[in-house]
C-alpha cells in the first residue's frame, strides 16, 4: 500500500452554533485522486480551506507529507507548503496581467527561475491562453479566470493538488481539456484531491470518492464499492425501436421472472418497486442486478437469445455516472438529520 | 523534518513582493507623482512669479512655506496607499490564491515595504525639487534642515501607515478604510486637538495626535527651535465681540516627537498583526 501523504484526524470546523465540518477522519495515499462530493454548504471548501491553512480547525489536526518525510502536523509547519497547489473557491486575482501573475506565484513557491517562462507558456498553450498572456485579469471571461486558477495552482510542478469546483464556469471542450489534463497528472504520479457537484467529471476521474453531508463524510471508496455497499448496481439497455405501449407489463414482469436469478431481489422500494423498468422516452430498460460480473454477462445473453422477438438491443452499458449520482442521492438522503428528512419527505424515487 | 526549502524560511519572497507589489501600484504611484510634481511647481515657483509676493528671507523660511502641503500628501497617500494591504486579501478574496503560496505577513510585509518605497520615493522627489528650487533662489548650500525635515516625513509616513494598516487589519472593504482613516486623520483628530486644548489650555498636550507629531516636518526648519511650543492667539480687535482669545500648540518637542511616533508604529504594527492573526477568510 502506498504512504498516506494526508490524513484528516477528527477535523472539526465552527462557525459560531453552526458545524461546518464534524470530526471528519480521512487518509489520502500517494498518487491517489480523491473526488470530495456533497451538496451546496455540505463542508468540501471549509475541508479545503482548512487543509490550505486558511481556517483554523476547532480540534483535530491535518496531517501532511511531503518529499517522504514523515507525517508532519500542519498547525506545527511554520510556513506555507511549497509541494501543495490549491485552487480555493472561485479564484480572484490581482490585476495584473496573466504573466505577471504566474511569474509572481513561481517564484514566491521556488520554481527555478530560468524554467519559469518555459513553465508558463507550456501551461498557457495547454489551457489555451496564450493569446492572453499579457492581457489584464480584468478582462478575462468567468470560463478563462477559472483556468488562470488552475493555471496558478499547478505552476510550481507541486506533488499534492488540490482543487475545488475546478470545472466551475467552464465549457463542454474546456472540461474535456481540464479532465484530460487532470489524468496527465495522475500518470505523472501527482496526488489530486478535488471538490466537486460535478459527479461526471469525479466518477471520470477519481480513484475514490468521500461523500460529505452536514459536515460529516458519509461514505468513502471506490464508486463501484459505494454502490456494492447500497447495493445499487444498474445496467441500462437501449433498444433500437420503442416498446409497444400495451405489451410493456406483461414483458417486463417476463423479465422479472426470466432473469431473476441475476436481478437484486432485495431492492429497497424507494429506489424502484420492480428490479426492471422501462423508460419510454430513452427507449431505454434499466435492471437492478446484483453487482456480480458475470450476472452481466448472463443478463445480456439472455436478452438477445430469449427476447429476440420483443426488441434489439443497440447498447449495454454499466453507467458510472448514474450509479454516482443513485449512490450520491441516497447516501445524502440516508443521512440527513430528523428534521430536515421530514421537511423534504422520505421519497427518493428515480 | 523541515528545511529551509520545504518550507520557505527566508527573505526572497518578501523581496519577490516588494517587487511585484511596485508593479502592482504603478498607476497610483504615477498619480501621487504628478501631484507632488506639481505642488512643487505651484508653491516653490509660480507662486513666486506674482507680482506683490514676497520671497521669504531665509531658505528655510521657503522651505517652510514649500513644505505646507506635505503633510497633506502623505496623509492622503498613507490612506490610499495602505488601506488595501490586509483588508483587500479578504475583501476581494484574493488571500484564497496567495496565502496558501506564501507566509502571510511575508506577503503582507512585503506588501507593505512595497507600498513605503513608493511613498518615500514620491515625498522624496517632492523634497528634492524644493531643493533645487530653494538652491535656485537663494544659492547654496542647501540647508540642513530640511534633511531633518525629511527624516520626520519620513517617520511620519511610517506612524500614519502603521495606522491606516491597523485600520485596515480589521475593516471589511478597502473603500470605508480609505474614508474611515481620511476622516479620522483629517477631521477627527484635528477636532480632538481644538477642544482638548479649549478645556485643558496649556496644561495638556495633544501628544495622542498623530496630525500634531506631524507639526515636526515644518516646525524643525525654524531656528530657533519656537519655544515656548504653547501660544495665546488673539482674533480681530477688542470689543464688538472680538478680541476672541485661544490657546494653541505650535509643535511637540523633537525628543517627544521622535519618542511618540516610534511608540505609535510598534503599538499600531502589534495590534495589526494580532487582529490579522485572528482573521479567517
Amino acid at each position: 500500500m502506498s504512504e498516506i501523504v494526508i490524513k484528516l484526524e477528527n477535523l472539526t470546523k465552527r462557525f459560531g452554533n453552526f458545524t461546518a465540518v464534524d470530526n471528519i477522519d480521512l487518509e489520502v495515499c500517494r498518487g491517489e485522486t480523491i473526488g470530495l462530493v456533497g451538496p451546496n454548504g455540505a463542508g468540501k471548501t471549509t475541508t479545503i480551506k482548512m487543509i490550505a491553512k486558511i481556517l483554523r480547525p476547532n480540534s483535530g489536526r491535518i496531517l501532511i507529507r511531503t518529499n517522504h518525510s514523515e507525517l508532519l502536523d500542519l498547525q506545527n509547519v511554520s510556513s506555507t507548503i511549497s509541494q501543495m497547489g490549491f485552487l480555493i473557491d472561485i479564484p480572484n486575482f490581482y490585476n495584473m496581467t496573466a504573466f505577471q501573475l504566474l511569474k509572481y506565484f513561481a517564484k514566491i513557491q521556488k520554481y527555478p527561475k530560468d524554467q519559469t517562462e518555459a513553465r508558463i507558456n507550456e501551461l498557457l498553450i495547454r489551457f489555451k491562453l496564450t493569446e492572453w498572456k499579457h492581457e489584464k485579469v480584468k478582462n478575462f471571461s468567468k470560463g478563462m479566470t477559472q483556468k488562470l486558477g488552475i493555471i496558478q495552482a499547478i505552476i510550481h510542478d507541486p506533488d499534492i493538488i488540490i482543487l475545488d469546483e475546478p470545472q466551475t464556469g467552464l465549457d463542454p471542450l474546456a472540461r474535456i481539456e481540464i479532465r484530460k489534463y487532470i489524468r496527465d497528472l495522475q500518470s505523472q504520479g501527482k496526488t489530486i484531491f478535488v471538490a466537486s457537484h460535478m459527479l461526471y467529471e469525479i466518477s471520470e476521474v477519481c480513484d475514490k470518492i468521500a461523500l460529505i453531508n452536514y459536515g460529516k463524510i458519509i461514505g468513502f471508496d471506490t464508486v463501484e464499492n459505494l454502490a456494492k455497499s447500497l447495493k445499487i448496481n444498474v445496467l441500462n439497455c437501449i433498444l433500437l425501436k420503442p416498446l409497444n405501449t400495451s405489451d410493456i407489463d406483461s414483458l417486463l414482469n417476463r423479465l422479472s421472472k426470466t432473469l431473476s436469478p441475476y436481478l437484486d431481489q432485495n431492492l429497497e422500494t424507494r429506489i424502484s418497486k420492480i428490479p426492471v423498468r422501462y423508460k419510454p422516452e430513452k427507449q431505454e430498460l434499466k435492471f437492478y442486478f446484483d453487482g456480480k460480473s458475470e450476472s452481466r454477462g448472463e443478463i445480456l445473453k439472455i436478452l438477445i437469445k430469449d427476447f429476440e422477438s420483443d426488441f434489439t438491443v443497440i447498447a449495454f452499458t454499466q453507467p458510472k455516472t448514474s450509479q454516482l449520482e443513485m449512490v450520491y442521492s441516497q447516501m445524502v438522503k440516508n443521512n440527513e438529520p430528523e428534521g430536515k428528512r421530514k421537511l423534504n419527505g422520505d421519497v427518493f424515487k428515480n | 523534518m523541515r528545511n529551509n526549502n520545504e518550507y520557505g524560511i527566508g527573505l526572497k519572497p518578501i523581496f519577490d513582493t516588494v517587487i511585484f507589489e511596485i508593479k502592482k501600484q504603478r498607476k497610483k504611484f504615477y498619480f501621487f507623482l504628478g501631484v507632488a510634481i506639481l505642488i512643487v511647481f505651484l508653491v516653490g515657483y509660480l507662486l513666486q512669479l506674482f507680482p506683490g509676493y514676497l520671497l521669504p528671507d531665509t531658505q528655510a523660511g521657503y522651505f517652510s512655506g514649500g513644505l505646507t502641503f506635505i503633510e497633506f500628501l502623505t496623509l492622503f497617500s498613507a490612506c490610499l496607499f495602505f488601506s488595501g494591504i490586509i483588508c483587500s486579501e479578504f475583501d476581494k478574496k484574493t488571500g484564497f490564491i496567495v496565502f496558501p503560496k506564501i507566509n502571510k505577513y511575508k506577503l503582507i510585509l512585503g506588501k507593505y515595504l512595497g507600498n513605503l518605497i513608493l511613498v518615500v520615493f514620491i515625498m522624496a522627489i517632492y523634497y528634492f525639487l524644493l531643493g533645487l528650487l530653494g538652491f535656485f533662489y537663494y544659492g547654496g548650500p542647501i540647508n540642513i534642515r530640511i534633511f531633518y525635515s525629511f527624516g520626520f516625513a519620513v517617520l511620519y509616513v511610517i506612524a500614519l501607515s502603521s495606522f491606516v494598516t491597523l485600520f485596515s487589519s480589521f475593516m471589511k472593504s478597502v473603500n470605508v478604510t480609505i474614508i474611515s482613516t481620511l476622516l479620522i486623520l483629517l477631521i477627527g483628530f484635528t477636532i480632538a486637538d481644538q477642544i482638548v486644548t479649549l478645556i485643558f489650555a496649556d496644561s495638556f498636550e495633544p501628544l495622542y495626535s498623530i496630525v500634531y507629531l506631524g507639526g515636526l516636518i515644518t516646525s524643525v526648519l525654524q531656528n530657533p527651535f519656537p519655544d515656548p511650543r504653547y501660544a495665546e492667539v488673539t482674533m480681530g480687535p477688542p470689543g464688538m465681540g472680538g478680541g476672541f482669545t485661544f490657546g494653541q500648540w505650535i509643535t511637540p518637542s523633537i525628543e517627544m516627537g521622535i519618542i511618540l511616533l516610534l511608540v505609535y508604529i510598534v503599538v499600531f504594527f502589534v495590534l495589526a498583526a494580532v487582529l490579522f492573526k485572528r482573521r479567517q477568510l
